[in-house]
């Protein structure tokens, strides 16, 4: 090839690769995706993205077209509506068990999972769990169908996730929440605090410092105490709630949920696993282990917890005892003597 | 021969409490035992019917408590009388009971040193431990039973008393006084001229006093 042929040649393979490589393999990245849909000025509210809570999120190790594919870089110009994500591609086993149940006809993965905040299981509190199941089902209609057959239903709806009962865990454990008394009415709910009313009273500190005092990731029934008779934190306490360990998608009604044995006789064994639940800066919870027992303590752990049947203390079992057999003392005690001396009341009892 | 009068000592209205209070007192312990330690006892069905039973049970014991409080002190005006020891009981009237009790029972001298009437049911014994139990005990208990069936709407006055658990510790000591006082009780009525004396008395409302043997006193 002569030299000249040879350089236009080269000119043009040049061109070619400036001009067609780009076009070929360019598509939006994260942050232009989230340069609109991380503004609220400019999406509907549907379509915007908390950046923060949303970079945390397993998801976002994806990047928004590890899910949305397809999406050219003219979009939205494009006119083009993206095609709907399909949540099974990446979760088979978990689609596969919901859609062995009855909610698969109704709600769709989207409907109770909001994807750009999918959080772990742990990260979310028992409220927000129970606010995805309060999205179709009413909350008169709930207490309706509970109160049918459930002692103290109201007590037993505000203090369980719906999931306690209606997902498929053999194992419960006791979380721990940092409520506050409202100081507006004596009847009145109390509230979750958030991360900022925390972060105030740690003053300078880490949040986890109000109870975990060494900071070692790790909540002894001293600590507990500690923070539970701080007078500082007086108008705040820990309110435990009983939750499964785990959670399924098999969200019907467990056969063994009818039985209030499951839970009420399952004895103070059941209840020596429970952790603390700390809000954080973006609206999740982060969990830290509390030592065995705690919950069955009187004195260290919240007052505020109590399951009948399953978290009674030892020690006062033995003083319920010592009382009744105080009580059977004279029984006995007279009673035998009164055998021993009966020929002494010969005539005078009928 | 011996001469039987009888005293009309109990009105239909105290004797039915009485038993009502009885039955009420006795299902609240059988059903506490279940609901407390619901692996071990199953004596009263599901736990589902206990806490039923059980709560039942406490509005019955708590509303007789009501009539027993209206009766004796409005009716019969004779709540002080009867319930409240006095200075005399507790310095010697306690004492002379204790002492016939404990050893002139057993060496088969003296009779009881209480004769009930009307007036005068209780000695000196049964005065302080009725209104222990009846103005200390089984207030308490009902309170805080009728608090653990409604925790949702007292929440925080619950927390303010010092919190749940020490709600739920309170009325299961106080329940397991109630139990030990029920022991006590029952073995103490068997302790008239004839074990059943007192028994029958509380049934039928009369007391037979027999003449020479004088009448003890544990019919309450």
């Amino acid at each position: 090839m002569p030299s000249t042929k040879k350089s236009r040649f080269l000119q043009l393979c040049i061109i070619v690769m400036l001009f067609a490589v780009p076009v070929s393999g360019y598509s939006m990245d994260d942050d232009d995706c989230l340069g609109c849909h991380g503004d609220e000025d400019s999406v509907a509210a549907n379509l915007f993205i908390d950046q923060v809570s949303y970079g945390v999120t397993d998801h976002a190790e994806l990047g928004c077209t590890g899910c949305h594919e397809g999406i050219s870089d003219e979009h939205p110009d494009d006119g083009l509506i993206p095609a709907l994500v399909v949540c099974a591609d990446c979760h088979e086993d978990i689609m596969e068990e919901y859609q062995a149940g009855t909610h698969s006809d109704h709600a769709k993965c989207g409907d109770c999972h909001n994807p750009h905040r999918a959080f772990g299981f742990a990260d979310v509190c028992c409220a927000d769990m129970n606010d995805q199941c309060a999205g179709c089902h009413d909350a008169e209609d709930i207490y309706k169908a509970h109160n049918e057959w459930l002692p103290q239903t109201k007590l037993h709806l505000a203090m369980l996730p719906c999931i306690s009962c209606h997902t498929d865990s053999e194992c419960q454990m006791v979380v721990w929440y940092i409520v506050k008394d409202t100081n507006v009415a004596k009847i009145a709910d109390f509230e979750f605090v958030e991360y900022g009313e925390l972060e105030k009273l740690a003053m300078g500190k880490t949040v986890q410092s109000l109870i975990d005092l060494d900071d070692d990731d790790f909540i002894s029934k001293a600590e507990m105490k500690v923070f539970n008779q701080n007078p500082k934190y007086k108008s705040f306490r820990l309110q435990g709630r009983l939750s499964s360990e785990c959670a399924s998608h098999t969200l019907t009604t467990l056969d063994n949920r009818w039985d209030c044995c499951f839970c009420h006789c399952s004895g103070p064994e059941s209840m020596q696993k429970s952790v603390v639940a700390l809000p954080t800066e973006i609206d999740t919870f982060e969990r830290i282990e509390v030592e065995d027992g705690a919950v069955l303590s009187i004195l260290n752990n919240s007052p505020d917890f109590y399951i009948i049947g399953s978290t009674r203390s030892f020690l006062l079992n033995i003083i319920g005892l010592l009382i009744i057999c105080g009580g059977l003392a004279l029984p006995v005690g007279h009673g035998f003597l009164r055998f021993l001396t009966r020929k002494n009341r010969l005539g005078k009892e009928e | 021969m011996e001469k039987k009068n009888m005293v009309y000592l109990n009105t239909t209205t105290i004797r039915i409490w009485h038993w009502l209070n009885a039955l009420g007192i006795i299902t609240l312990c059988l059903s506490g035992a279940q609901i407390r330690f619901p692996e071990y006892i199953t004596l009263l069905g599901s736990y589902k019917s206990v806490i039923l039973l059980h709560n039942t049970a406490g509005y019955v014991v708590t509303v007789s408590l009501f009539i027993w409080f209206i009766y004796y002190t409005f009716v019969t005006r004779t709540l002080a009388k009867l319930y409240v020891p006095t200075m005399d009981d507790l310095k010697k009237g306690v004492i002379k009971q204790v002492i016939y009790y404990f050893f002139n029972f057993f060496l088969g001298r003296g009779e009881n040193p209480h004769h009930p009437t009307p007036d005068s049911k209780f000695n000196a014994m049964q005065k302080s431990a009725y209104l222990a139990v009846m103005v200390g005990l089984m207030p308490l208990v009902c309170v805080t039973g009728i608090l653990l069936t409604n925790v949702e709407p007292v929440r925080q006055y619950i927390v303010e008393m010092g919190g749940l658990k020490i709600l739920v510790s309170l009325h299961f000591l106080v329940g397991s006084s109630l139990c030990a006082f029920l022991f006590t009780h029952m073995y103490l009525s068997t302790l008239g001229h004839s074990p059943m004396a007192h028994i029958v008395t509380m049934w039928t409302g009369w007391e037979e006093e027999v003449e020479g043997h004088g009448s003890s006193t544990d019919s309450h």
